[in-house]
């Protein structure tokens, strides 16, 4: 009897369909499933803060390319959360009790908003923009808003602020210069910030520190460490991304921030592949494991990752330094760029 | 305010409450004041296994048809809901059982084939259900409880529903599903982040008359209560069988007399001979029943003895698909049998119509002294819909026999050659009026006769009734021409001239001109009707459920040209999208 694999990628963004098509063109016979705990096709994650806006339709924020699935046979599970993994029999287990046995799986699962320590105890104050569901959630909400508070900063907070400058919406943002992560906020670049911002209508606070939020009613009150106080409609968190791996710990597999994985995305467990926001890669010149979050590393994880298990070895390497603008200044990155409709499937 | 309009199918195994929730769902929204169409699909065997759908569509304005796709698929049981994802509209929402007790095997669970962009709600029903009851019984009622809070239906009203289904159990009862039901509801409030847009949040519909929620076969019952009739033999078969079940109760409370049989055959002999006897009788039956009768049908043309034969049909040949519906009986029913055998067909076009044609039925046959079969079919018998209550029929229709006068009786001619074709008809017993009555060609007297011109001129006679059946049976419903000439004429008949009627009107709203018929009367046919409107349609469409194309078949030698068809036999009733479809090709 004829033996096929059966490769179950978790996670439908840029590093599960980009792993999906590369397994898809060089074996036509294996079956290829993608779950996701999204309810939504592959869609554009970095136009999330334009979508909220309302400056993009939903059309426009979809990569295209939806008849792919049909064509290519890939099996896609919207809507289906991955609870747990049992290695040792190769199955994956569905919240809603199925049970999935895989050949090969890849980790693909992204990453999620960054709570602070110190703001567990207001998680329910806070809003974060990682996901479409989340969006939904508010965006009628920043529609009618007038006033918001931010903390933290990171690219995507920043990209939301600006956005709702623009929207001239009323917003406060007192910097965390540990949001930056994972590059250090100098005093120089903060200076250049703040100014920046200022100048586009946000008043920007810097060397404080949130000592309360308080529910009111339909809006929040912020009170800081300095004595600042203001009553908003909504509060925003952005420091930055943490890997999504709760449903991968306990299974086996090594995990630090996210899974760990050697130059050819391979985990510690035979089989299991992880790659995109959710991989830790070695590198070996500094010896360490490091975090590569952006668009065009999560598609070249995917694509290297597929050829690994398929058979063609292949290292991991860093996608080009790119310079892009923060507010005046001029960062170098590998792991972010400004995306455009360039990574069609 | 916003119009409604819904299709709910819950999916279960037989044995889960799939049907009994969906009746609960159907009442509850008559109640509300919406219009509504049910329609249940069961397997043959009685219980334990297999797979039942109770379809249910439900609307703030008039409906025609069942719906095709499905806009909620409750899922009592994954196994079954797969298949039935296909019904469900893209985008559309899926309610299934997220704890269920023991974990689903890959491709198991009905969530895992949900297409991409449905919106899906994972409620625990199984555990609510112990939780409320101490057993997995209720978990019909959780889900009812889980789309009654999803869609911000009255949860008070509902619970009354319940109650009211339930009312003649113990209290146990009534309380462990009244639990399930709020376990469900509160749960689903406190839960689930709804993610679609459906709401009946501030839809108050008009109170409106009180409503009759009943489906074909059972006013079929009431219809023939109220027409009088005595004498029911039969020989139970699917989907006819609740017709002789309920009479079997009805009938002798109203002095009338039921008879089960040993087969079909012995059944319409019985008829007949009731008929003959001067009592209004009927049987139900279905195709192989149908086909049992057919020497009978004969005779009592033949014997000009009043008999009324309802035929309910379902997939066939033989024994067929016996709980799918079809409309395949047409031919057997309007041109079957042997010898030049002239009846009368009504095949009611909406349940509704069941009622009419039936009192209709027993009328003509007593008057025409002739075979009246009546073509209901699965979909017909078993769809339940909320209608009006049935004004009861006048005293005309209740005794239609035309007696022989004094004189009449003198030298009585029980075959007597009249202008109309119907004889005066003796009752056996009346005074002077004994004569022969036998399947044999025969003269004025009854006596037999084969020459050739007495089997002419009773042959005619024959013939001749029915040109004035024509005027007594209702006229062909025909929609509204915009102009002079329609682009396309649809053709329909029994159950398929719901979605006939809907598809027309959406196909106008699609910028088709397009116009309707449909006759409940199909023997004799209003063919003078059908030329005319034909002959203002530049296209005519006949869709049937069938394979050959019977009626269009039969349309065709009428208006002389060529239709477009639309034939199914998938089991389901006609739906308007397909034929809306088929007109956007045409
Ligand atoms: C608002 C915003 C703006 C951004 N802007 C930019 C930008 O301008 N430029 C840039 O380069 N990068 C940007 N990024 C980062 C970029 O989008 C990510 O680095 C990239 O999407 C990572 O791809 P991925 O495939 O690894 O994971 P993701 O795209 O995060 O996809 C993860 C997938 O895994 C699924 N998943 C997670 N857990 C489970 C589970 N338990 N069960 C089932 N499925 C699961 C999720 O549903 C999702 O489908 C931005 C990110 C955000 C949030």
């Amino acid at each position: 009897m004829p033996h096929y694999d059966h490769y179950v990628i978790i996670g439908n963004g840029p590093a599960g369909n980009h792993t999906a098509a590369i397994l898809r063109e060089n074996d036509g016979d294996a079956k290829i499933t993608i779950i996701s705990d999204e309810n939504i096709f592959f869609y554009y994650k970095p136009k999330l803060t334009e979508y909220i806006a309302g400056g993009l339709t939903k059309a426009e924020l979809m990569v295209p390319g939806l008849s792919f699935y049909r064509e290519k046979k890939i099996r896609l599970r919207l809507g289906q959360k991955v609870d747990k993994i049992d290695p040792e029999r190769k199955i994956v287990f569905l919240n809603h009790m199925e049970k999935i046995y895989y050949t090969k799986l890849v980790i693909a699962s992204g990453s999620g908003a960054r709570v602070l320590p110190s703001m567990r105890s207001y998680a329910d104050c806070l809003k974060h923009i990682t996901t479409y569901n989340q969006v939904m959630e508010y965006k009628e909400q920043i529609q009618t808003a007038g006033e918001f508070f931010i903390f933290g900063g990171d690219l995507v907070g920043f990209k939301f602020i600006k956005m709702l400058c623009k929207m001239h919406k009323q917003v406060t943002l007192l910097i965390y210069p540990n949001a930056f992560w994972p590059f250090n906020l100098t005093e120089k670049m903060q200076e250049i910030i703040v100014k920046n911002l200022s100048r586009q209508g946000a008043d920007v606070l810097v060397n404080d520190d949130i000592s309360q939020i308080i529910k009111k009613e339909d809006t929040y009150i912020v009170k800081t460490v300095k004595g600042v106080e203001q009553q908003v409609d909504l509060v925003f968190s952005f420091n930055g991304l943490i890997p999504s791996v709760e449903f991968a710990k306990g299974c086996g597999l090594d995990i630090d921030h996210g899974i760990l994985v050697n130059e050819t995305m391979q985990t510690n467990v035979p089989d299991i592949y992880a790659c995109g926001s959710c991989a830790q890669i070695y590198n070996p010149k500094i010896n360490s494991y490091t975090t590569s979050i952006g668009w065009a590393n999560a598609v070249v994880q995917g694509k290297v990752t597929a050829m690994n298990l398929l058979g063609t070895h292949r290292v991991i390497e860093s996608v080009d330094y790119k310079y892009f603008d923060l507010e005046g200044v001029e960062i170098k990155t590998t792991w972010w760029e400004d995306i455009e409709e360039s990574s069609f499937i | 305010m916003k119009d409604i309009d819904l299709v709910i199918e819950i999916c279960g195994s037989a044995g889960e409450g799939t049907i009994s929730a969906g009746e609960i769902l159907s009442r509850f929204m008559s109640g509300q004041g919406f219009e509504i169409m049910s329609f249940d699909s069961y397997p043959a065997e009685i219980r334990g296994f297999g797979k039942c759908v109770a379809h249910t569509r439900l609307s703030s304005n008039c409906i025609y048809s069942p719906g095709k796709l499905v806009d909620v698929l409750i899922s009592l049981n994954d196994g079954h809901s797969i298949s039935q994802l296909s019904t469900l509209k893209k985008g559309g929402i899926l309610v299934y059982d997220s704890a269920p007790l023991k974990p689903h095997g890959e491709d198991k669970s009905v969530l895992g084939w949900a297409e991409p962009g449905t919106v899906t709600y994972g409620v625990p029903l199984t555990m609510l259900a112990n939780r409320a009851a101490g057993n997995s019984r209720g978990r019909n009622m959780v889900a009812l409880g889980a789309v009654v809070a999803l869609f911000h239906m009255d949860g008070q009203s509902f619970t009354q529903s319940i109650q009211a289904r339930y009312a003649k159990k113990k209290q146990v009862i009534i309380d462990a599903n009244v639990n399930s039901f709020l376990e469900g509801f509160n749960w689903t409030k406190k839960h689930i982040e709804k993610t679609d847009s459906i709401s009946f949040d501030g839809v108050i519909m008009p109170a409106g008359r009180e409503k009759l929620i009943i489906n074909g076969n059972q006013l079929v019952v009431r219809a023939a209560l109220d027409a009088n009739l005595k004498f029911y033999a039969g020989y139970p078969i699917t989907p006819a069988t609740k017709i002789m079940e309920i009479l079997s109760k009805e009938l002798p409370k109203n002095g009338g007399t039921l008879l089960q049989t040993e087969d079909e055959i012995a059944a319409i002999g019985a008829v007949i001979g009731a008929g003959f006897g001067g009592v209004r009788a009927m049987t139900a039956t279905s195709g192989p029943g149908f086909a049992l009768m057919t020497e009978f049908t004969g005779l009592s043309v033949m014997a000009e003895v009043p008999a009324v034969i309802i035929n309910s049909q379902r997939g066939g040949p033989s024994t067929g698909i016996p709980t799918k519906t079809e409309q395949s009986d047409f031919n057997a029913a309007v041109l079957g049998g042997t010898g030049d055998c002239p009846r009368i067909v009504l095949a009611p076009i909406d349940t509704f119509s069941c009622y009419q044609a039936t009192v209709l039925g027993l009328y003509l046959a007593e008057k025409y002294q002739t075979l009246v079969v009546i073509l209901l079919d699965f979909f017909l018998s078993n769809s339940i819909r909320n209608i009006d209550i049935p004004v009861k029929p006048s005293q005309v229709f209740l005794d239609s026999n035309i007696a022989p006068t004094k004189a009449e009786l003198e030298n009585y001619q029980r075959y007597k050659v009249t202008p109309n074709g119907i004889s005066p008809r003796a009752i056996p017993g009346t005074p002077g009026g004994i004569f022969f009555s036998t399947g044999l060609e025969h003269d004025e007297f009854g006596k037999p006769d084969y020459s050739d011109k007495g089997h002419l001129k009773m042959t005619q006679k024959r013939f001749d009734k029915h040109s004035f059946v024509l005027e007594e049976a209702p006229a062909p419903q025909i929609s509204d021409f915009t102009g002079d000439m329609a682009d396309i004429g649809v053709i329909s008949w029994g159950s398929s001239a719901g979605a006939a009627q809907e598809a027309v009107m959406l196909a106008r709203k699609d910028g088709i001109d397009a116009v309707s018929f449909s006759s409940m009367i199909l023997s004799p046919f209003p063919e003078k009707a059908l030329v005319a409107f034909a002959d203002k349609c530049k296209k005519i469409l006949v869709p049937e459920l069938n394979y050959s194309g019977q009626f269009a078949n039969f349309a065709v030698h009428i208006i002389k040209r060529p239709v477009e068809r639309l034939n199914y036999i998938t089991g389901r009733p006609m739906a308007s999208e397909d034929i809306l479809e088929k007109m956007r090709q045409m």
